[in-house]
């Protein structure tokens, strides 16, 4: 149901031109799906759509409520920069279609429905990248995205293929039930076929070491799109790998938790530590964005029963706080002309505004008390800990501390340098509306996590 | 027993294997844009081979279905490939693939 | 007053909301108006619970406001505990805060930034309440990150150049080390009692297990980890005294009389914990110990006003850890409460010098202000009496308890605690002297302008001083009369009290420590008398010969040679070798080294990402390769 409502969403914004028009009618949209994806909550049984190609339980309502609402709040976010443009519907159906795509993701019943969402998802992605068109930086990224991309489906669609021939079938719960009742005799291709997926899928969150697009293309692309990718497509890409798992693979666990294990640990340390050195916000963003999919591995790994949710709250705090460092990026990029950290300088003399509010997103990516981002690490490191995963969990704690070094880089820069020069900084109404929206989220889901929890499950 | 089923599965499994290993090679080694892209089409109709030898021992159809899944991403993945290389070309004038590392560490 | 209890922090959280959000809207007045009294509204609260929680039952009750955190097996409650412990806290944070809060009211009033420092006060005052209201490690744990942060935000508050952040990263990275410790303590309480961590659940169960548990050990070995950062002791220390850097109100309120004390309160809280293990209370001894000998001697060279009463707190801190480690744990928190009074009354006092000086603090250029400044140098006196412990004034009671105690554990331990009290006497009085004493040595300028400060900032002053004075008769030793304050907080301890029980020390030997204390005492400022006043020393100026042993002094000088020889000598080294070899090489180097090592590693790293997409694709081809070929075998 949600899925049609977006599609024809989509589709109505591409044949309308009415360019004033549009722009509410999206909005309302992305709410109506969030409240739609609410409503579906609760039916114990799950809702089986399109013969079982679609399933749509709590988890994907969940995660459709998180991925609606992020695309809202993304669409007030890229407003300005959409008006830029010249095809600007272009740009509206795109981005849309990708959200649809997000949503199959983490809503697939079929092997089919999951390559068929990851390519929906990326393909418009694709182009958006590229959508400077002169610029050699944006074109680059595109490449680059494509490229990669497309060979990273390769690898995920040879497992597909692999687990297809050793199981007999795409459903999700067909191949659950044969994999469980033949857990001993399996082929050996199959866990091949399980490997390659999770390449596949690895990419698609930039877990190292498949994350060398990442920071390239999150640099070169417009900021927009970046925190288009940095939210929507990282919480789509986590729910399906997570539903994945933990729907089909469980019993062949010994076969890739090792691998999972390194793949955080790696991720972890890489994306921390090498953001220590970025010059560029907005790659230095890029670097955290990757360590952030280290710690939500956590979560894959340890499987249990409250996985899910500290995903969902992880994913849910994290989008939110990206939101506005990114929109602040932007805003302060526009400002200066740069995206480098010094760009930051004397922030909180001219808006203080602004640089609280991006301190406290700040705050909540790095993990500190009473933000959200606290209690979404904190979700995932008990989760962890509870299948004794205690090692990577001081990994990820050690990890965490080298992030609060850089991340306090940007607040050091706004409170406590000065600014070259005294230009105004203002920003338009509907940004502040969105800052203030996202603060009083990330404090809110700092503040009473169990109250919004127990609204939720 | 159809005609495909005379050979066994594994061997198909090595061919589609090793296509796709030709396609990941081309892939890393080729610096020319057009012919990566070429490859990248090697490796998933290498995909495509398996699927089909697959569904047909299995004797299920999903498996052809999902080849016709591929055929057409792979198409639409192609069009945008070309358009934003065109778009590359037109403000480089290169289709190698190494002129495009201004975006680094 | 149970119902009330949830405004206690409420109220500083209020006052942060509305001098940080309306700031600037509001007039000076208003907004130091309403930090001042939403603090003082949090004292009264404090004050009706302490008088309730004396005469209840169980001398305890929580407050359960909402179920805060359940994943699985964990269910963390937001609830706070009110027993005596946290009573007699919370009337330090608010009573003293509030005392800062009208002190900076005078102190601030021509910064810019007038509105915006009250509401980091505030916010400060705020999570410090958090911190010792909490019933569970957790709560503890985001008072202790959110006071870090206010703390972060204060000593930048004037702070405009670079040097600012080579200071604020030290602070930040030990602090850092320290949370880890912390952290990863609360895990591991987590794993070992059953998922709780709520202390009333921990300590119950701990209460049956034997002494000498590898595991309690531990955990209490990493929770001091955490203490040692919060509370700067050996070898976390030196982002203290680079702390000063923060307007003096900030010093008196964070860096004195409260945030360093968390750490004292964490392992107070967890008392039962360590009593289980000997070995960490050995470590937590010896720790105190070495700190508080080291920080007073390197305090016996400083000529800034602030570093000398900063190395004095990381001392005194010291006094604390090494009472708590050798199970003085009333006596620990006693110091807690006199240093409170005394060292905020020399923090404020110091500020008013430097307020009177136009922010000069080099006590070389001062000298001879005790006219000027009869209150501020009648209030220091006061101060300076009670912390180099003094018969009668506050200090002499609790550092004796906690000599005592320590004497009967091990007579090595007293000898050296009475050995950093003679240092931490007699560079107190050298401050004192060298700045109240003698003749004004600034320039014309800095004499001409030189005030009494404002009522707003004596007043403060006063009261402080007249707590400093009899602060101490709340915990008299049994000998003179009761011991009040071990009374009140007996339900607290009384769990180790028998898990360490020994017989007390008889009263004869009470009496000689007593004595001796206060003969050493005596003795000591009569040596400063003679050696800054009557002789009328000065601290070396820069570049000057550090010990300029006057070969004309002739023998009547005998003592003051045998003296420099065998005491200001050796000790002018020791302090100067610390502070330059040790404290300046090793600490710190070790923690630009951490620095360093990070950066190199994202220099190298960084450079994996070559921009070429060959190389990429090549590298996730190899990963997968890896993968496949590992889990093969």
């Amino acid at each position: 149901m949600v899925i049609a409502g977006l599609g024809v969403i989509a589709m109505l914004s591409e044949i309308f031109s009415f360019k004033k028009l549009l722009y509410p009618l999206v909005l309302l949209g992305l709410l109506a799906a969030a409240v739609l994806a609410g409503l579906d909550w609760n039916h114990d049984t799950r809702i089986p759509l399109f013969g079982n190609m679609i399933m749509f339980d709590n988890f994907s309502a969940a995660f459709t409520i998180v991925l609606s609402f992020t695309g809202f709040l993304w669409f007030i976010m890229a407003r300005d920069s959409f008006n830029e443009e010249s095809s600007l519907t272009d740009h509206y159906a795109l981005a849309l279609f990708s959200l649809a795509g997000a949503v199959v993701m983490v809503s697939f019943g079929n092997m089919t429905m999951l390559f068929l969402g990851i390519e929906i998802l990326s393909i418009p992605l694709y182009v958006l990248a590229g959508s400077r068109k002169t610029d050699v930086h944006s074109n680059e990224a595109a490449f680059k995205y494509f490229l990669m991309g497309a060979f990273a489906s390769g690898f995920l669609l040879f497992g597909i293929a692999l687990v297809y021939g050793a199981t007999g079938s795409f459903d999700i719960p067909k191949i659950s039930l044969y994999v469980a009742e033949h857990a001993t005799n399996l082929p050996g291709f199959f866990y091949a076929g399980v490997l390659m997926m999770l390449a596949g899928m690895a990419f698609k969150v930039s877990a190292v070491p498949f994350h060398f697009w990442a920071p390239d293309v999150y640099q070169g692309s417009p900021t927009t799109i970046t925190a288009f990718m940095a939210t929507i497509v990282k919480t789509a890409a986590f729910a399906a790998l997570f539903r994945l798992f933990s729907n089909c693979f469980i019993p062949a666990a010994t076969t890739w938790s090792g691998v999972v294990w390194t793949l955080a640990a790696l991720t972890l340390l890489t994306g921390n530590i090498t953001a220590v050195y970025q010059q560029s916000a907005k790659r230095m963003l890029a670097y955290s964005s990757i360590a952030h999919a280290g710690y939500m591995m956590l979560a894959i790994l340890a499987m249990n029963k409250f996985s899910a949710t500290a995903v969902l709250y992880y994913t849910a705090s994290y989008s939110v706080s990206t939101i506005v460092s990114f929109t602040v990026l932007q805003l302060v990029a526009a400002h200066k002309g740069s995206d480098l950290l010094e760009s930051f300088n004397g922030l909180a003399k001219k808006n203080s505004f602004v640089a609280v509010v991006m301190t406290i997103a700040i705050l909540s990516l790095a993990g500190i008390p009473v933000t959200a981002g606290f209690f979404a690490k904190y979700y995932i490191f008990t989760s962890a800990i509870d299948s004794g995963f205690t090692a990577l969990v001081i990994i990820a704690v050690i990890a965490s501390l080298i992030g609060v070094y850089y991340y306090f880089m940007i607040i050091i820069n706004m409170f406590f340098k000065e600014s070259t020069d005294d230009s105004p900084f203002v920003i338009g109404a509907a940004h502040r509306f969105l800052l203030i929206v996202c603060t009083l989220l990330i404090l809110a889901l700092g503040l009473f996590p169990d109250i919004i929890l127990r609204f939720w499950i | 027993m159809s005609s495909i089923q005379v050979i066994p599965v594994h061997m198909y499994v090595l061919l589609s294997a090793v296509l796709f290993s030709i396609g990941v090679m081309g892939v890393i080694f080729r610096r020319n844009a057009i012919i990566v892209f070429m490859c990248v089409e090697l490796m998933l109709n290498a995909v495509n081979l398996l699927l089909v030898a697959f569904s047909s021992y299995l004797s299920d159809g999903a498996g052809q279905v999902f080849v016709f899944f591929i055929m057409a991403v792979a198409a639409a993945e192609v069009a945008v490939g070309l358009a934003i290389l065109s778009m590359v070309y037109r403000n480089t004038k290169s289709v190698d693939i190494d002129t495009l590392s201004k975006l680094k560490e | 007053m149970k119902d009330l209890v949830g405004l206690i922090p409420l109220l500083p959280l209020l006052g942060w909301f509305i001098t940080g959000l309306f700031g600037k809207k509001l007039s000076r007045t208003a907004a130091g108006l309403i930090a001042c009294s939403t603090v003082l509204g949090s004292f009264a609260i404090s004050l009706g619970l302490f008088f309730e929680v004396e005469h209840l039952e169980t001398h305890r009750f929580t407050v359960d406001f909402f179920s805060w955190i359940s994943a699985g097996t964990l269910q963390v409650p937001f609830s706070f505990l009110i027993d005596p412990l946290s009573c007699l806290f919370l009337l330090i944070i608010t009573g003293i805060g509030f005392l800062i809060h009208v002190y900076s009211f005078g102190y601030m009033h021509d910064d810019d930034g007038f509105a915006r420092f009250f509401s980091y006060l505030n916010l400060f005052v705020f999570f410090m309440l958090l911190l010792v209201l909490g019933s569970n490690y957790l709560i503890m744990f985001v008072g202790w990150e959110g006071v870090g942060l206010c703390s972060y935000l204060l000593i930048g508050f004037w702070f405009k150049n670079t040097a600012y952040n080579k200071a604020a990263n030290k602070a930040f990275i030990m602090n850092r080390i320290g949370d880890l410790g912390f952290l990863l303590g609360i895990i591991l309480i987590f794993l070992t009692f059953d998922g709780n961590i709520g202390y009333a659940e921990v300590f119950d169960k701990a209460k049956y297990m034997s002494s000498g548990d590898g595991t309690i050990t531990a955990i209490t070995l990493l929770l001091f980890i955490g203490a040692m950062g919060k509370s700067a002791q050996i070898p976390l220390y030196t982002w203290l005294p680079d702390a000063m850097a923060g307007p003096t109100p900030v010093s008196a309120l964070i860096h004195a009389a409260t945030m360093v004390t968390a750490g004292i309160y964490m392992v107070a809280r967890s008392n039962i914990l360590y009593a289980l293990s000997p070995v960490a209370m050995e470590v937590v001894a010896i720790t105190g110990i070495v700190t508080a000998l080291f920080a007073a001697s390197i305090g016996l060279l400083q000529n800034d006003i602030k570093k000398v009463l900063a190395y004095s707190t990381v001392s005194q801190l010291g006094y604390m850890f090494l009472g708590l480690g050798v199970g003085a744990f009333t006596g620990a928190v006693f110091h807690v409460m006199t240093h409170a009074f005394f060292k905020a009354l020399l923090f404020l006092g110091a500020g008013s010098v430097i307020h009177a000086m136009s922010g000069e603090q080099d006590i070389r250029k001062m000298g001879g202000l005790k006219k000027a400044l009869p209150i501020t140098y009648m209030t220091f006196l006061i101060g300076t009496l009670a912390i180099a412990g003094f018969p009668l004034f506050s200090g002499f009671f609790s550092k004796d308890e906690i000599l005592a105690h320590a004497f009967d554990h091990n007579k090595v331990l007293w000898f050296l605690g009475m050995l950093g009290a003679v240092m931490t006497t007699f560079y107190m009085f050298r401050l004192f002297f060298v700045t109240f004493w003698g003749k004004f040595n600034g320039t014309k300028e800095q004499q001409y302008h030189l005030h009494e400060s404002p009522k707003s900032m004596t007043i403060p002053l006063m009261v402080l001083a007249v707590l400093s004075l009899v602060g101490g008769f709340v915990g008299l030793p049994e000998i003179i009369g009761t011991h009040r304050l071990e009374e009140f907080l007996a339900p607290v301890f009384a769990d180790s009290k028998m898990k360490l029980f020994h017989a007390p020390l008889s009263h004869d030997t009470e009496w000689t420590l007593l004595i001796t204390a206060s003969i050493v005492c005596v003795v000591v400022i009569a040596f400063a008398y003679q050696y800054f006043v009557v002789k009328g020393r000065r601290p070396a100026e820069e570049g000057e010969e550090i010990s300029p042993l006057a070969k004309t002094v002739s023998n009547k000088y005998y003592i003051d040679e045998l003296y420099e020889a065998l005491f200001t000598k050796p000790l002018n080294w020791l302090s100067d070798k610390f502070y330059k070899i040790f404290e300046l090489q090793v600490v710190d180097g070790i923690v630009n080294e951490t620095g360093k090592l990070v950066n190199t590693l994202s220099g190298v790293l960084r450079l994996l990402q070559t921009g070429r997409i060959g190389f990429y694709l090549f590298a996730m081809v190899l990963s997968i390769i890896l993968i496949l070929f590992v889990t093969t075998f």
